[in-house]
């Protein structure tokens, strides 16, 4: 009884709309027109256009790409290295961890914001700045590399929350081990290769889970910075399937766009469930 | 000697690389904070001619800044209360029964958590708008129409605070109904039980044993649920389209926009208002980020 106000919403705002979904797909529903007003049914034809459709794999290719370098990459790697950097108790641990982890509460909005001007084009742009030291000519960021800075930008948001979890995973590796590897004249590198990263499989492996998750739905942060673009360059699957049904009013074919990430979604979930290992 | 040396080495590299991480994770707040608190700030980061508060006054005083912050509590906070109660007792009775379908609910959960929302936008749209529809009718069978944009801005499903609540609580359920479980779990049902063996009513037994059992998971759970309703976009950009209803994301992304020239001191100055509230509530919420997201290999 106490569970039913949680599920009655959970249905009325999330099954009942992926079934929503499912049917609007196989509909022409538009937001402007007469297929406004009059949908007809259409069967599989928005999935044959979607699968012809190369803005489409262009997007999930984008998506691709942006969540292997911004979350699997970049966040991991850097936020396994500050984490190892600060294992050790030193007098300014605490102020650089609270450094790391200070883009993390900054709302996507205002992240795209401040990233506006640090990449902004023109000589007196911060970044062009900060490259000018090293001879680097002004470049316009956000028009030669969109991707690459889209995850620039996402990698600095996200180094603080992977450093927090690799931080507990090497808190619960025993220090004796490393004492048993020194003495052994193991080097750092090997200690790091042999007991570090084996023991810290499991943490990784959740890490990875939750920031795909979590990647795949970015929306503000891009949708502020580029709306996808410039021509549709930093399109990813979320913001596609944004533009095209409130963009271009094709809610029918948005709808498909949004069936195919449903069901990509639920196999990464899948995954989720078996590695929380649910007991009851 | 040789020793010392290495470490010192060592040492350098340690704050070399930290130091270089913090000047690519602070740059971008430096900007942010000039632009505030410069009367004439512009895009790029420069030292201002002249510093005030004027750019906060304006924020107040001559945008809707006032209305945008005072909706947005309105709307994180409705939604925020409403995880906490649903997700309290719904945590309460999914770690306490056995029923059948448990393990189903408990799965879909974690199911519906990984759904990116941009996927169920659409049709999510089309709810909303139904349900829109429905209330509509419903009031203007109890309320004068005169009255019916005032009550429809309070119980309305799009350009509504109750529409916005409520969707933004469900989004952000299953976390805080996953949470809530797990905090039960490692609760110990004998204090119930001695409540009820002292023959306590289960109000008495809810407000003396369960909520101050509950506390540290509740604040969890609320918190979680808090920055991610501040931080959403998504939702207010596509369900709110009256000035009265907007939300300060969606305030900074209109002034950002704005096609004659944009005054970036006032938008820094909003952003400010606007991350403050965020900074705190994560600095707040950050003890409970390991278990929440770390603990879940050993459930």
């Amino acid at each position: 009884m106490l569970v039913l106000p949680s599920a009655i919403l959970l249905f009325a705002f999330v099954l009942y709309p992926s079934g929503v979904a499912i049917y609007t797909s196989m509909t022409n529903l538009s937001l402007t027109g007469p297929a406004a007003l009059n949908p007809r049914f259409i069967g599989f034809d928005n999935y044959t256009k979607l699968f012809s459709d190369h803005t489409f794999w262009r997007s999930l290719v984008i998506t691709f790409w942006f969540v292997l370098f911004s979350a699997i990459i970049g966040q991991l790697v850097l936020g396994l290295l500050s984490a190892i950097l600060l294992k050790r108790q030193f007098a300014l641990r605490p102020f650089f961890n609270a450094i790391i982890l200070m883009p993390n509460a900054v709302p996507g909005v205002v992240a795209a914001l401040m990233w506006s001007s640090m990449l902004a084009s023109g000589e007196y742009g911060t970044l062009n700045k900060i490259v000018a030291w090293f001879g680097v000519d002004p470049q316009r960021w956000l028009v030669t590399f969109p991707l690459s800075m889209i995850i620039v930008v996402n990698i600095w948001r996200g180094i603080g929350f992977a450093m927090i979890l690799m931080n507990s995973g090497l808190s619960a590796i025993s220090e004796e081990l490393y004492e048993a590897a020194r003495m052994d004249g193991a080097t750092t590198w090997q200690a790091f290769r042999k007991i570090t990263l084996p023991l810290l499989v499991p943490t990784i492996f959740l890490y990875l889970l939750v920031s795909t998750v979590t990647t795949i739905a970015i929306f503000a942060l891009i949708y502020a910075l580029t709306r996808g673009g410039p021509a549709g360059a930093t399109e990813i699957v979320g913001i596609y399937i944004y533009n095209q049904s409130f963009g271009s009013y094709q809610l029918g074919y948005g709808s498909a766009i949004a069936v195919v990430l449903l069901i990509f979604s639920l196999i990464i979930g899948t995954f989720y469930v078996r590695a929380l290992k649910v007991e009851v | 000697m040789a020793l010392s040396k290495t470490s010192t080495k060592a040492e350098a590299g340690r704050y070399g690389v930290l130091i270089v991480l913090s000047i690519y994770c602070l740059m971008p707040f430096v900007w942010l904070l000039v632009a505030a608190f410069d009367t004439n700030a512009g895009l790029f980061l420069e030292t201002p001619d002249s510093v005030s508060l004027n750019n906060f006054y304006r924020v107040f005083a001559e945008e809707d800044g006032l209305r945008w912050l005072i909706n947005s509590l309105i709307v994180c906070g409705g939604a925020t209360l409403i995880v906490m109660l649903l997700s309290g007792f719904g945590g309460y009775a999914l770690s306490r029964t056995n029923a059948w379908w448990k393990r189903p609910f408990l799965y879909s959960i974690i199911l519906i958590r990984v759904i990116p929302p941009p996927a169920l936008i659409v049709p999510l749209y089309q709810v909303m708008l139904a349900l829109n529809n429905g209330m509509r009718w419903l009031v203007l069978q109890v309320v004068p129409r005169e009255h019916m944009r005032d009550v429809m801005q309070i119980v309305g499903f799009i350009d509504g605070y109750l529409g916005l609540i409520l969707l933004l609580a469900t989004m952000h359920l299953p976390l805080a109904l996953w949470i809530m479980k797990t905090y039960f779990d490692s609760v110990s049902p004998e204090y119930e039980e001695a409540a009820v063996m002292d023959g306590a009513t289960f109000g008495q037994r809810l407000r003396r044993v369960l909520l101050p059992l509950a506390m540290p998971g509740l604040a969890a759970s609320g918190l979680f649920a808090f920055i991610a309703c501040w931080d959403d976009f998504l939702v207010p950009l596509t369900f709110v389209s009256s000035p009265e209803l907007r939300m300060l994301p969606i305030g900074i992304f209109s002034a950002f926009l704005r096609a004659n020239e944009i005054d970036y001191g006032l938008l820094a100055a909003i952003a400010i208002v606007y991350t403050a509230p965020a900074i705190i509530a994560f600095v707040l919420a950050r003890r409970f980020l390991v278990q929440t997201f770390g603990g879940g290999l050993k459930g």
